[in-house]
């Protein structure tokens, strides 16, 4: 349908601003750049929803802004509007109807875009930067939820400046996702919860993490009547698990798998081993791309336990990632992600965003 | 024949051929299917059943356990990489018996329920696989500001801080013009992990200790909440030092002491010089009832209590700095030393063997009191701590957290 398969308007290597053509490794996959990409590491990427007709791209990054472009059937990326938020832009997300973008800060508030009118009001407010914003629309009430560093877990019905609920959590909500009725969030020092979404959201059951290092990224998935099953969990350590709710054999289905780590199997020298930036299921096959610290992203196939490609690696971390409403564009951002602190950022470095043909790489391996 | 040891756990390399007896029945091990409510402190304080249920189909009333964790063992047409593949663990320790298989107790239904089991193996087993982890933590360039759990429970002494508060730190900091405090904040908390990793990598007998009873005791267990953001606040932990301590704790400056009784709990930095007071629990953790405490906000008169100038590094975490480790967190400034108690009058705290170091003493409360002031009036104690001031040593669970008047120090 979209006809990504090849480069159109955009060549390898160099991206236009400087005369050369070398394939320098800022993208080997020879993917398709955005144009305009932020000027800062992005944060968070999300594309519309199936309601709206076309591909829209938002991307959030730390330069405050939020973008929205329009990807085209033929590859070309228009950058479309932009909005700012005054501090760092941690996470995006689409309200169902494809009218609204909401956007949460380290600036402690939540605004809601209507991209219709380009206007942006405020609909949330934490005591610390909020880490997550995700659209809940269930059959008797929407509403926004929020995840903030202050270890609170707020609904906000965009219409009240009060919250419809509070919740507390053990820790700061370090990433969280939201497949209605199930909603999963992972916090800091371990912790994850997993809410239950009908009629009001509640706590439905704290997991003791089967992952031994900091939760850095969550996603849930479907089962094959496209109800959420279960999570997968990816840690500071090149690790992700996969977790299912209420697996039949849960020793046998729970599993993890290590991932974003150099030196495969030469255990000769030590490895060296790289975060999970995020993780994405792929909406129509199930299965599932991580992209990681390291700069690679790779797709895999949970169900049958492999691995279905790696990238080559960029010369930036991967920090986000997403697959479009029907699964055919696989969008996902390189730039610096702080895993090495401070010495490694360069403010000047270009960030960029490519976008992939993903009908064909994602399809499952076996097919049980 | 000897019976195979390898063979009740249900991981013997040669099957049939093997010359050691396989004892039929003794064999309870191959399937890891135990229907475990739970595994270990961690599972059993956070698991809630919640009464109120809704009818979405998902939601059964099961517990599950948790124990296949299998890692991932065979990509099928993957390329190499990071997909397949055992841990690296376990190929060092295929022969031995602290092995890297985690699930070895939970697995061998000889032992019917785990109070049945050995707990010394165990131990070992845990010490085995927080050494190994250690090793590769070290190695290995990931993240170092992260907690760290053991099969049982989360071991201490780790900050958890995720990239992106450490990046709005710097970025708040480059804001308000001030990178200093974040620079030595960073390389503060660096130091700190390094020297804790050290620890737990070597492994010393006491290290051992701690960390066991730690595991076995998790209610003990102090998290250190790494962060509460504020404009400029940035929070750090000071942590134990050398080999005695196996927790850290921290200090609140001024409006965030949110001070959970056994949890080092929040803090926030000092604008401008680090300050670190410290406290160790050990064996008995009850013996330092409030390991934070508060400070007053302005930040220079709370150096009074610093006992740790940028200039003075520790001898214990001087040694910690290997290079082993390959994550520069490099220091634009002289580091600071790991807050190393030596508080004023005595230095003859540390005892190796004896469980406890000489405590941060300052001011308890939020209310916080001592603001800025390095003893308190005699008028200011109970009877009580001025009796363990008097004393010519401190009771453990009962050292009073306010500063000893100046006029009891004998020097």
């Amino acid at each position: 349908m979209s006809l990504f398969g090849t480069n159109t308007g955009f060549g390898s290597g160099g991206t236009g601003v400087f005369g050369t053509t070398t394939t320098d490794s800022h993208n080997p996959m020879k993917d398709v750049e955005v144009t305009s990409p932020p000027d800062d590491s992005i944060s968070c990427l999300a594309f519309s929803p199936p309601t709206m007709p076309g591909n829209f791209l938002i991307g959030g990054s730390w330069a405050n802004d939020v973008r929205c472009w329009e990807v085209q059937d033929n590859g070309q990326t228009v950058p479309k509007a932009q909005q700012m938020h005054t501090g760092p832009v941690l996470d995006v997300c689409w309200s169902d109807d494809g009218s609204k973008v909401f956007t949460a800060s380290c600036d402690k508030t939540a605004k809601m875009w209507d991209l219709n009118s380009n206007q942006t009001i405020q609909i949330a407010q934490h005591e610390g930067p909020i880490r997550t914003i995700h659209w809940i629309k269930a059959p008797n009430y929407s509403c926004v939820m929020t995840g903030s560093w202050d270890k609170t877990l707020k609904f906000w019905d965009t219409r009240s400046p009060n919250p419809m609920m509070s919740l507390q959590m053990p820790e700061r909500c370090y990433c969280a996702d939201v497949v209605y009725p199930m909603a999963v969030v992972a916090t800091a020092e371990r912790g994850l919860i997993v809410y239950q979404l009908e009629n009001q959201p509640s706590e439905f059951r704290r997991i003791e993490s089967p992952l031994k290092h900091q939760h850095r990224c969550v996603a849930i998935f479907k089962d094959k009547q496209s109800k959420p099953t279960g999570f997968a969990l990816g840690s500071i350590e090149g690790r992700v698990a996969i977790h299912y709710i209420n697996p039949p054999n849960p020793a046998k289905d729970n599993f993890t798998f290590k991932c974003h780590r150099s030196n495969g199997t030469n255990t000769a020298t030590p490895q060296d081993i790289y975060a999970v930036n995020a993780i994405s299921f792929h909406p129509v096959h199930g299965t599932l791309a991580t992209v990681g610290s390291d700069g690679r992203f790779s797709f895999w196939d949970k169900d049958a336990r492999t691995k279905l490609k790696t990238s080559e690696q960029l010369d930036q971390p991967i920090t986000a990632c997403c697959f479009n409403n029907n699964g055919n564009i696989f969008a996902y951002a390189s730039s610096y992600d702080w895993s090495k602190g401070h010495e490694y950022y360069n403010p000047q470095k270009k960030n960029y965003i490519f976008l992939r043909n993903a009908a064909e790489e994602l399809k499952p391996r076996n097919k049980k | 024949m000897p019976v195979c040891n390898f063979f009740l756990q249900g991981r013997c390399r040669y099957g049939e051929k093997c010359w050691n007896e396989h004892p039929r029945g003794g064999r309870g091990g191959d399937f890891r299917g135990n229907q475990q409510p739970s595994r270990g402190g961690f599972g059993n304080r956070v698991w809630i059943n919640p009464s109120q249920r809704t009818s979405g189909d998902y939601i059964q009333p099961s517990s599950f356990s948790h124990s296949g964790n299998n890692d991932w063992s065979r990509g099928g047409g993957g390329g190499g990489g990071g997909g397949g593949g055992t841990s690296q663990d376990i190929k060092s320790s295929d022969f031995s018996f602290s092995s890297q298989n985690r699930f070895s107790a939970l697995s061998s239904h000889s032992h019917s329920d785990k109070g049945g089991q050995n707990t010394a193996d165990d131990n070992a087993k845990h010490v085995d696989t927080i050494q190994k982890d250690m090793e590769i933590w070290q190695t290995s360039g990931q993240w170092p500001f992260s907690c760290y759990s053991a099969l049982n429970g989360q071991i201490s002494g780790f900050v958890e801080l995720s990239p992106e508060e450490l990046r709005l730190e710097y970025y708040t900091g480059q804001a308000s013009g001030d990178l200093q405090t974040y620079m030595n904040s960073v390389q503060q908390l660096a130091n700190q992990w390094r020297s804790r990793v050290q620890e737990l990598r070597t492994m010393s007998s006491s290290t051992q200790i701690s960390v066991i009873s730690e595991l076995n005791n998790p209610s003990s267990s102090t998290s250190t909440q790494g962060f509460v953001s504020t404009s400029s606040g940035f929070s750090s932990t000071a942590s134990g030092f050398g080999n005695t301590s196996s927790s850290s704790s921290g200090i609140g400056v001024g409006g965030f002491v949110s001070s959970a009784p056994q949890s080092s709990s929040s803090f926030s930095f000092a604008s401008s010089k680090a300050v670190f007071g410290e406290s160790n629990t050990q064996q008995a953790p009850g013996a330092f009832a409030q390991p934070s405490s508060g400070f007053a906000a302005s930040a220079p008169s709370v150096a009074s209590f610093s006992f740790a100038p940028q200039a003075t590094e520790n001898k214990a975490s001087a040694a910690a700095f290997n290079s082993a480790s390959a994550f520069s967190f490099k220091s634009s400034s002289g580091g600071l030393g790991t807050g190393f108690s030596s508080s004023a009058p005595t230095n003859s705290g540390f005892n190796q063997s004896s469980a406890f170091a000489s405590s941060a003493f300052s001011g308890a409360t939020d209310a916080s009191h001592s603001a800025g002031s390095l003893f308190s009036a005699q008028s200011d104690l109970t009877a009580d701590e001025l009796k363990e001031f008097t004393a010519k040593r401190f009771t453990l669970g009962q050292i009073p957290l306010k500063p000893p008047p100046a006029e009891l120090l004998t020097v």
